[in-house]
């Protein structure tokens, strides 16, 4: 493009100052934005009954830091067990949020506590990942034409709130390594460290909310990759695997095949085996197929995310490559919801078998015929 | 001292010396390189904090 030749002058360099000042500064705006979203962006808006609490009323050790979050409490009228849901522990993982947020929105408890996080690290809300082009923001259009916009964030906590990381991450519990960013993953760092990095004190706050609210049923939301293997996946702690078999059939009775995986027991820090291991929790993690955050993916805009139609996806299910059917070359959020949705109300209706007096009874959750073919909007509030 | 202030202090002197570096070149393609890597140094200096 520029050759060798002694064409440069005090004004060309002076010209490529200006420009590369107005990228770093538009670039840099651009950034700043999603630590500060305009008013709206995130909103939620709770149904009739919820208590508001934060994150930090469990552990003080996240009080004032940019790790506390919204923990949403709901009791039913009958006494019974106590379900915690987390949404948003991966933030580039849009149906677990979106999933929390609409039980939030439509839960009616009957019987026991239904807890909902939605935000789980919000540190991993405020960027997108280097290099992955995702949009800052998605929404849906809800029933009377407003729009709902979420940010879509990252795997990992910012960078600005524990940087550097090391180049290998030794879990403290239990003296595993792994690769140094995976310090900044929650779902590395549980069971949490009550003086450790921000992440490991975010991990130990959700551990003490488990103690403090004696949860028996605790549900972890994610998406994964097409060609993951545990993806539209329930995996689940040895405690918690009788509970996730019976609801595994009875997703299967609905038309909504799902694997099932055992935790494994030598991988350590994710929830489902230190929530299993140090609490009297039945500890769960949910996977749904988001095409927006694998490696095979082309244009990476707002509609895959809420469609997941890619043509690279697409070739590649042709060729057998991926873990789910990939029908009709899509994979809408929607769909992706609802497999959420169904599968914490049927763990919720199936607790009382495994766990006698403390059954749950969640209503007002949308089913998923109606949330897959109406779609979210129509189940978030205005 | 706050090891902040070390990493934006380095920043800033990486800035002073690219910016040297580019009205010092006599070649537009070196100009460019240098105007290149001005971004992210401008980026992680004043924006990223």
């Amino acid at each position: 493009m520029f050759e060798k030749k002694n064409m440069a002058s005090v004004y060309t360099a002076t010209a490529m100052l200006i420009v590369a000042v107005a990228i770093a500064v538009i670039s840099g705006k651009s950034y700043l934005k999603m630590r500060t979203p305009t008013a709206g962006v995130d909103r939620v808006v709770p149904h009739a009954g919820f208590v508001q609490k934060k994150l930090s009323d469990y552990f003080e050790g996240i009080k004032d830091t940019p790790a506390d979050t919204d923990v949403y409490i709901q009791e039913g009228a009958e006494p019974g067990g106590t379900a915690l849901i987390l949404g948003g522990t991966h933030a580039n993982e849009p149906a677990g949020v979106i999933a929390a947020v609409v039980m939030l929105e439509t839960a009616v408890v009957r019987r026991g506590r239904l807890i909902i996080v939605p935000y789980a690290n919000m540190m991993g809300r405020s960027h997108t990942f280097p290099q992955d082009a995702h949009p800052q923001t998605f929404g849906f259009t809800t029933s009377d034409g407003n729009t709902r916009t979420f940010r879509y964030g990252a795997r990992i906590t910012n960078p600005v709130h524990e940087w550097p990381n090391p180049d290998i991450y030794i879990h403290p519990a239990s003296g595993q390594t792994m690769a140094g960013m995976e310090r900044s993953n929650l779902n590395r760092a549980h069971p949490g460290v009550a003086d450790g990095s921000i992440t490991e004190r975010l991990a130990y706050g959700f551990m003490q909310l488990i103690k403090a609210e004696q949860v028996d049923l605790a549900v972890d939301l994610h998406e994964a990759s097409p060609e993951y293997p545990v993806v539209e996946a329930m995996v689940a702690h040895e405690n918690a695997m009788e509970l996730a078999a019976m609801v595994a059939m009875e997703l299967e009775f609905e038309g909504v095949p799902i694997r099932l995986e055992p935790s494994p027991k030598n991988l350590r820090g994710l929830n489902h085996r230190e929530w299993g291991d140090n609490a009297d929790v039945l500890a769960l993690l949910l996977e749904t197929s988001n095409p927006s955050a694998g490696r095979f993916r082309g244009r990476t805009d707002e509609a895959l995310i809420l469609t997941g139609a890619d043509k690279a996806y697409e070739k590649a299910a042709g060729l057998g490559r991926l873990y789910v059917p990939y029908e009709g070359g899509t994979e809408p959020i929607a769909e992706r919801v609802a497999r959420h949705v169904t599968t914490v109300k049927l763990l919720a209706d199936n607790l009382e078998y495994v766990r006698e007096g403390k059954g749950i009874t969640i209503e007002g959750l949308p089913g998923f015929q109606a949330l897959s073919e109406r779609g979210v909007g129509a189940y978030l509030s205005e | 001292m706050d090891l902040k202030w070390i990493y934006w202090g380095i920043n800033v002197l990486a800035i002073v010396l690219v910016v040297r570096s580019l009205y010092r070149e006599k070649s537009l393609r070196e100009q460019f390189v240098a105007a290149m890597v001005l971004v992210p140094l401008i980026l992680r200096a004043f924006f990223i904090k």
